[in-house]
């Protein structure tokens, strides 16, 4: 023995040295150690501080179940990653991994003090302490107590790493390659289904590498299996969530145990759609509930047995075994005959299986029946521990410097679980296994209840002559949860285990209970006085361990993390200085300053030039839907508020959407291009959204109309030319279309060619000024932009940009659905109700239009507002009020929607929806923003050239 | 003279190798979104011959549904618009761009996105699927060539996203 590594036992290579750094001091370990390994061969015992208390702690199992060690990674800027498992971090040249919730160190740590004064922290706590006053929780309280209680530092840099994510199909998904996962993999091979067999661990084994005899059946498994070209071996990946039909969400780990991560992707998330699952995941061995169970050196037997036999490690000099369960007699059986000390077996039981006892004789163990631990010794390390008969009497002091828990197993049925399959309570077990599958999914081996580990009994705190309310043995070590805690949760009239995990966070921590969910369930049974089933089982949901979100995220970060859609123009307005606005999916220019222009500059002479000129706008995005079948114009006229069936070829109509509820959902200009083809045009936002609704109609309430919705958004791009100069800058460009005001006047469509190109020439208007929209196929909309920019270039054409559209359409009182609607307005509050066809039989929401509340006085009506400041621009948003000077909380009419600078006005210009509004023209009203209440006017919402005489120039 | 303007695309000229595969933009092409309750009035509307199963492809035209058929054709095949006939023809020819992706490693490359089992997709099979978060149609040309077919404003994401299934 050299240090506490044992020669000739275990995997880690001994020709390859890794050395690696805890909290700062190095250490030497072997290829294919974890952190804990290595740590525990240098008879490292002290891990980390535990949540709540401070408790110092060490190891308790071998793999992912472990509660105790979590520890943070550091490999660089942006590369920490908090809240790992010392057992599973896999060590490699250079690792640095440090402790955490400690200060100043993790051997004095001043946290601890929680711990002496542990009486005053029963659970529920905080939520009783730190109530009031109410307002501290969230800036006072609750910053205070995560500093205190915690889990790691959560990372502050950007992740630079990389993530992969692929979809993978199989035949047969095998989670967990123990003996069992493997023998399912082994039959499937020769077959011809396509099988995937992942796990979570660097090789394949599970159970098998803690167990030497086995070694040349799992090096000839393993052999065949990697021969077998049906099957795909996953290692280092974990199955972390079971979804609807087979689908499992797995991660594996690329680079987390390489030296040199290289340059490829950190992990890479797996989603798998599997016609079979074949679950493998093994069982995890139970602590027992005793005082100082949370000692560092107090451990799973199992755990004990894999340092052991896996790692070449002994984790202590001198060991006793605590045992309720026949497992853990063979395990400290195996390690006497590996050359261990074990000083001696206690059992709660009072008889156990002869031939255990032989064995132990001639291992020559002493062994205590029908006696528990009831003390552990030492802080920092088990010194030793005191044991007592299970009536309290013969108590006598054993050193030692590790102590083994063998309390029965648990089979690990989180998949299982997430898909929804029933579970089944085993008294022998004193387990849930897995009873009916809800999905075309199996569970072999341990998993499902099947193990040779022999025989124990359950006892959820093992017997104490001492006072059971003063003493703190643990049941959720990560969490810090106590027998007690679970006591008083059931004093306090919890009954159901579903409210008892809350109120103690028992099995809430980030192990989500592996070890202590069965424990805490058998304490409040006996509490209760009831049945483990008639208490429950709190459900598991995904992850089953802790993933990162890089992992989650795939690809989708940064440049991938969300399309952004682009115009064919958009390069244009990127070189021609272009500040952007977000719209749904799209990036649109929302002006373009010159200069030092700011915003409230270029916006001002932007609209300047459209309306003493010509300006030009990219309206693109604007979604477009063809509607083509004979049917077209009936099917348009049962969805839109308008009359659609007499308009004829060649002419446009705003067209008003309406939900069944008969409040606006959209709006836009459709024009008939012939009889049985319309170019329907809707909202930016609402494109997908409106043709879902019609399709959505057509297929269920009209399936018998011979019409049929195409996306067209993007097939066009629309090249936007506003201003009394427009119809000058494009008539030397098109020489097929009639473009006087008589042959083509507003609101009509034409067909023809723009520089040789075709197009669908709209004369349509936003701004209130004369405005062709010039639709091009997409592939042509930037050079056909740059031959209108060049030929306007005489006329002084103008690029706008969003901004100034608002604007614009604000001074017409033009509405934008969304901005001045807000999914409770009408046609008749919004002042559009010129927009309904009356003669019509029927509409969408044409129903809901004469119900009561609709036609009731003091809806909201969209108006306008004159500040009587004219500098004033209103906040949009803004509250408005009748009496400033009424008590808080006022009543408040409505809000502000829009709001501009008009430039042509020379004013403040701003829209309103406002209780009661069209009775209120003339009337003042107040709007009270920060610092002051402004005064404004109620008026009707044109605000500049209410003939429209513009229009028609 | 539209001969002489710049038609643009979204997709950035070249090619990108990926593992086992080539990421390259098709040529422009001709696109008609076809639907009709009556197959058989559309195939006689515009000359030609339309696949009997959903999920098929020939001759350029797939069957997305029992009503829908998608026309991929060589960019001068125009085809009639239907005018007066029960069926809706729409020119959607600037709508989509097309990427190929082409090579032994092509389904893998984008099975990493999207979840169809292309194990099962036999070549001269075409679909509307997604990757990602973004609709696509995939026509599998080969047993190593497949066509993405993807709306115009979403095609440069999803280059980046395919160029980068192997680095990323």
């Amino acid at each position: 023995m050299s240090g506490y590594r044992m020669e000739g036992a275990g995997r880690p290579d001994r020709s390859q040295p890794v050395r690696f750094s805890f909290d700062g001091e190095s250490y030497q370990g072997y290829a294919g150690d974890t952190l804990a390994s290595a740590l525990l061969a240098q008879g490292v015992t002290l891990f980390g501080r535990s949540f709540k208390y401070h408790r110092p702690r060490g190891v308790l199992g071998a793999g992912v179940e472990e509660p105790n060690a979590l520890v943070s990674v550091i490999r660089g800027p942006g590369r920490f990653t908090p809240n790992v498992r010392a057992t599973s971090v896999e060590i490699y040249e250079g690792l640095e991994a440090v402790s955490q919730n400690r200060w100043p160190s993790l051997k004095t740590d001043v946290g601890s003090i929680t711990d002496r004064l542990g009486m005053f922290f029963p659970a529920g706590f905080y939520n009783k302490t730190f109530m009031w006053p109410r307002s501290f929780w969230e800036k006072v309280y609750e910053p205070a107590i995560r500093r205190v209680a915690g889990l790691g530092d959560a990372p502050t840099e950007i992740d630079p790493d990389r993530y992969a994510a692929t979809y993978a199909h199989c035949d047969l998904l095998i989670v967990g390659a123990g003996p069992a996962g493997i023998d399912a993999a082994l039959e499937a091979t020769g077959t011809r289904k396509r099988v995937i067999l992942i796990d979570e661990q660097n090789e394949l084994g599970g159970g098998a590498l803690s167990d030497p005899a086995l070694n040349p059946w799992l090096e000839a498994s393993v052999r065949d299996l990697r021969a077998a070209p049906n099957v795909q071996i996953l290692t280092r990946c974990t199955a972390f969530g079971f979804y609807h039909d087979n689908f499992v969400g797995a991660v594996e780990r690329l680079t987390e145990h390489r030296a040199d991560i290289g340059d490829g992707p950190r992990e890479k998330l797996w989603r798998i759609r599997a016609g079979e699952v074949v679950l493998a995941q093994g069982a995890i061995e139970r602590p027992l509930v005793f005082e100082g169970n949370d000692t560092p050196g107090v451990m799973l037997a199992s755990a004990a047995r894999a340092w052991l036999l896996r790692y070449g490690v002994a984790v202590g000099r001198k060991v006793v075994l605590m045992a309720s369960h026949d497992s853990g007699w063979r395990d400290v059986f195996a390690m006497a005959k590996a050359g261990m000390s074990v000083a001696a077996i206690v059992d709660v039981r009072g008889t156990v299986d002869q031939a255990l006892l032989d064995s132990a004789a001639q291992l020559g163990i002493t062994v205590h029946l029908g006696s528990s631990v009831i003390g552990v010794s030492g802080r920092h390390a088990v010194s030793g521990i005191e044991v007592a008969a299970n009536d309290g009497g013969n108590r006598r002091k054993i050193a030692c410097d590790a102590l083994l828990m063998a309390g029965g197993w648990t089979p690990t049925i989180h998949l299982w679980s997430h898909s929804k399959g029933t579970i089944a309570w085993r008294d022998d077990l004193g387990a849930y296994v897995p009873d009916k599958p809800n999905e075309n999914v199996r569970c072999v081996g341990a998993c499902a209840g099947k193990w040779d580990f022999g025989s124990g009994v359950v006892v959820p705190a093992l017997p104490t002559p001492r006072d059971p309310t003063r003493i703190k043995a643990f049941v959720d070590f990560q969490n810090d949860v106590t027998a007690k805690d679970i006591g008083l949760a059931v004093r306090e009239g919890f009954r159901s285990i579903e409210h008892v995990k809350r109120y103690t966070t028992n099995g809430m921590a980030t192990d989500q209970g592996k070890t202590s969910n069965l424990n805490g369930l058998q304490l409040a049974s006996t509490a209760l006085g009831r049945a483990v089933t008639e208490v429950g089982l709190t459900t598991f949901r995904p992850p089953y361990t802790p993933q990162t979100f890089g992992a989650l995220a795939g690809r989708a970060k940064d440049a991938l993390f969300q399309p952004t859609r682009k115009t064919a123009i958009d390069g244009w307005a990127e070189e021609n200085g272009a500040v952007y606005e977000p719209v749904a999916q799209w990036r649109r220019a929302r002006y373009f300053p010159r200069g030092s222009e700011d915003m409230h500059a270029a916006v001002n002479r932007e609209c300047l030039a459209v309306r003493e000129g010509v300006g030009i706008f990219d309206a693109s995005t604007l979604g477009k839907i063809e509607v083509v079948g004979p049917d077209a114009a009936e099917f348009l006229n049962r969805m839109y508020t308008n009359p659609w069936k007499q308009l004829q070829p060649g002419r446009c109509r705003y067209g008003l959407l309406l939900k069944e509820d008969g409040f606006i959902t959209d709006d836009g200009v459709a024009g008939r291009i012939t009889d049985d083809r319309f170019h329907v045009t809707t909202t930016t936002g609402g494109a997908a959204r409106v043709l879902n609704m019609m399709e959505d109609y057509l297929q269920t309430e009209w399936p018998d109309l011979d019409v049929w919705l195409t996306s067209t958004t993007e097939q066009w791009s629309v090249i936007a030319l506003q201003g009394p100069r427009a119809r000058d800058v494009i008539a030397p460009l098109v020489d097929d279309i009639d473009l006087s005001a008589e042959a083509f006047p507003h609101m009509a469509v034409r067909l023809g060619h723009i520089c040789g190109v075709p197009t669908r020439l709209f004369r349509v208007s936003f701004t209130g000024e004369l405005g062709f929209e010039i639709n091009v196929p997409a592939q042509y909309g930037r050079a056909i932009w740059e031959r209108v920019f060049e030929a306007g270039r005489p006329h002084g054409i103008t690029p706008y940009g969003t901004e100034t559209m608002h604007v614009l359409r604000a001074e017409k009182g033009y509405i934008i659905v969304g901005q001045d609607t807000d999914g409770t307005v009408t046609p008749m509050d919004a002042g559009i109700d010129w927009a309904i066809g009356k003669k019509k039989p029927d509409f969408v929401g044409k129903r809901s239009l004469s119900r009561p509340d609709i036609v009731a006085p003091g809806r909201k009506h969209l108006v306008g507002l004159l500040t009587e400041d004219p500098d004033v621009v209103l906040d949009e948003g803004a509250q408005i009020v009748a009496d400033p000077s009424q008590a808080v909380p006022m009543t408040m009419l409505g809000h502000v929607t829009s709001s501009y600078w008009s430039a042509s006005l020379g004013r403040s210009i701003a829209m309103a929806l406002v209780a009661g509004g069209h009775e209120r023209m003339g009337e003042t009203l107040h709007i009270p923003m920060p610092g002051t209440t402004h005064r404004a006017v109620v008026t009707g919402t044109i605000f500049f050239d209410p003939e429209g005489s513009r229009l028609n120039g | 003279m539209a001969d002489s303007l710049h038609r643009a695309s979204p997709l950035p000229g070249g090619t990108v190798t990926l593992e086992g595969a080539t990421l390259s933009a098709a040529p422009e092409m001709g696109r008609y979104s076809l639907r009709a309750r009556d197959p058989a009035a559309l195939a006689a509307l515009i000359g030609r011959e339309l696949p009997d199963a959903i999920g098929a492809c020939s001759g350029g035209i797939a069957r997305l549904g029992p009503d829908e058929f998608y026309a991929l054709l060589p960019a001068q095949d125009a085809l009639p618009s239907g005018e007066g006939g029960p069926v809706s023809i729409v020119d959607v020819s600037a709508r989509a761009v097309g990427i190929v992706v082409e090579g032994a490693g092509a389904a893998r490359a984008i099975m990493a996105g999207c979840p169809l089992d292309l194990d099962r997709m036999q070549p001269g099979r075409a679909t509307r699927t997604v990757f990602e978060g973004v609709e696509i149609l995939l026509v599998r040309e080969t047993e190593t060539r497949f066509q993405i077919d993807v709306w115009r404003s979403f095609a440069s994401w999803l280059w980046r996203s395919l160029a980068g299934v192997n680095a990323a």
